[in-house]
Formats: C-alpha cells, sequence, structure tokens
C-alpha cells in the first residue's frame, strides 16, 4: 500500500472519529430542541473561522508545491482534498447544515437571523470570487495562468471569504449590547 | 417630517428588553415561545437585525402587545 493511501485513510479515519466524538458528545447530554439549536448554533459560530483557517492553509499548501510536468500522486491527493473540503463547505454554506441532526433542530438553527447573515455571507463570497476572478484575468497578461489554477483561486477567494463573513456575523449576534 | 423624506438614515427601535423584563422572561423563553434562537432576539434587542414582518407579529403577540408598541422608526 502506498504511503499517500495510507495518509488519506488516516485523514478519513480521523475526521470520522471527529465526528463521532462531536456526535457522541451531543447526544450525551439531554437537551431540549431549543437547547440543542442553541448549542450547536454557537458551535457553528466558533467553527467557521477555524474552518476558514484551515480551508486557507490548504491554499498554502497547493500553491507551495513546485510547478512539475508530470503530476505526482500526491498532487492529486492534495487537488481531491481541497475539492472534496469545497463541496463540504459550499454545501454547509448553502443549504442549513447539520445534516445528521432531527429536522426540528436544523430548522430552528436556520432561523431568520441565520439565514440572512448567510446570505449577507454568500453575497460577500460571491463579489470576492468575481474580484478575484478580474485579478486572474488581468494576471493572465502578464504570467500564464492555468485554467485549474484560476478556478482554484476564485472557488477558494469565494468560499473563504463567506466562511469568514458568516462566521463574523454569527459571532456579532452572539454579543449582548 | 420622516427620515425617508429628509435622506437621514432610519432606525427600528423596539421595546422588546423592557417588556420581556417586565413579564420576567429571559431571550431564552421568548425565543422559544416565537420559534428562532435566541441570537435572532439578541439582535432584534440590539438593533442589529431588523425583523421580518412574521417575525415582528409572533414576538409582538408573544409579548401582548401590538405590533406598533413593539416597534416604531426612529430618525
Amino acid at each position: 500500500m502506498s504511503s499517500y493511501l495510507i495518509g488519506l485513510l488516516v485523514g478519513i479515519g480521523a475526521g470520522l472519529l471527529i465526528l463521532a466524538v462531536t456526535k457522541f458528545r451531543t447526544r450525551n447530554r439531554s437537551m431540549s430542541v431549543a437547547e440543542q439549536a442553541e448549542f450547536l448554533s454557537k458551535r457553528r459560530a466558533r467553527m467557521l473561522p477555524a474552518l476558514a483557517v484551515i480551508f486557507l492553509a490548504q491554499q498554502a499548501s497547493y500553491f507551495s508545491t513546485p510547478a512539475t510536468t508530470a503530476p505526482r500522486p500526491v498532487d492529486t491527493v492534495k487537488i481531491s482534498a481541497w475539492l472534496v473540503l469545497s463541496i463540504v463547505l459550499l454545501a454547509a454554506l448553502a443549504t442549513k447544515g447539520f445534516w445528521g441532526h432531527s429536522r426540528e433542530v436544523r430548522n430552528l438553527i436556520d432561523d431568520e437571523n441565520t439565514r440572512a447573515n448567510r446570505n449577507r455571507a454568500m453575497q460577500s463570497g460571491f463579489l470576492f470570487a468575481m474580484g478575484a476572478g478580474v485579478c486572474v484575468y488581468i494576471t493572465t497578461m502578464f504570467i500564464p495562468v492555468t485554467t485549474r489554477e484560476a478556478v482554484h483561486i476564485m472557488m477558494s477567494a469565494g468560499i473563504a471569504t463567506a466562511l469568514i463573513q458568516w462566521g463574523y456575523l454569527e459571532r456579532r449576534a452572539y454579543r449582548d449590547a | 417630517m420622516s427620515g425617508a423624506r429628509t435622506g437621514m438614515p432610519e432606525r427600528l427601535a423596539n421595546r422588546l428588553k423592557e417588556r420581556r423584563t417586565e413579564l420576567g422572561l429571559t431571550q431564552a423563553e421568548l425565543a422559544e415561545r416565537v420559534g428562532v434562537t435566541r441570537k435572532t432576539v439578541n439582535t432584534v434587542e440590539n438593533g442589529v437585525f431588523t425583523p421580518s414582518a412574521t417575525l415582528a407579529i409572533k414576538l409582538a403577540h408573544a409579548l401582548d402587545l401590538s405590533v406598533e408598541q413593539t416597534f416604531w422608526i426612529e430618525p
């Protein structure tokens, strides 16, 4: 078995372990629907900036890789990991998230203020993605940029901005006057 | 003259906190009554978030007030 496959399996295993621990921690407490929604909503507010940092750190790892003519297996793993994380984050941004919880809890978490915050974050994400697109377009006049790099930059700019903005708005919403 | 006519910024003021305290309710209890999270009640109380007409009516009813008594526009 190659070391890359082992690394990928270890990564998936760690992710599943984190999911199991968080699920166990939530299940262990006998909470009402409102309390569960409050607990999960606060956790999301803390997690969003952390996810943005992880996502951005992944970009550094991607762009620090020296350009080679032949793609190496490790590059494929990196790109796949980035793509999977991007899809998961996009799904979390576009839907109510917390897929493992009951509909009642999910509906309560996604209340009016959360929807407004999420929409504002998506709006900022879209604008930053478009801004990144303009920057990439100008850059191509001076240095060559591959299609994959351009898509990568635009998607990353959009998703990271939306995550940071949503995290900021959610944290602000919990602040008392 | 209203703020909209003069071009002055307007904000939606409310007496949610005052009335909630009068009734001895916590933010969480009020939130549960109207079916939102405590965060939403907190942002409406602080004037950070302008609620929809539906939520404004629900909040006013939960506090035994009319919408006009609960919310008003301040220039």
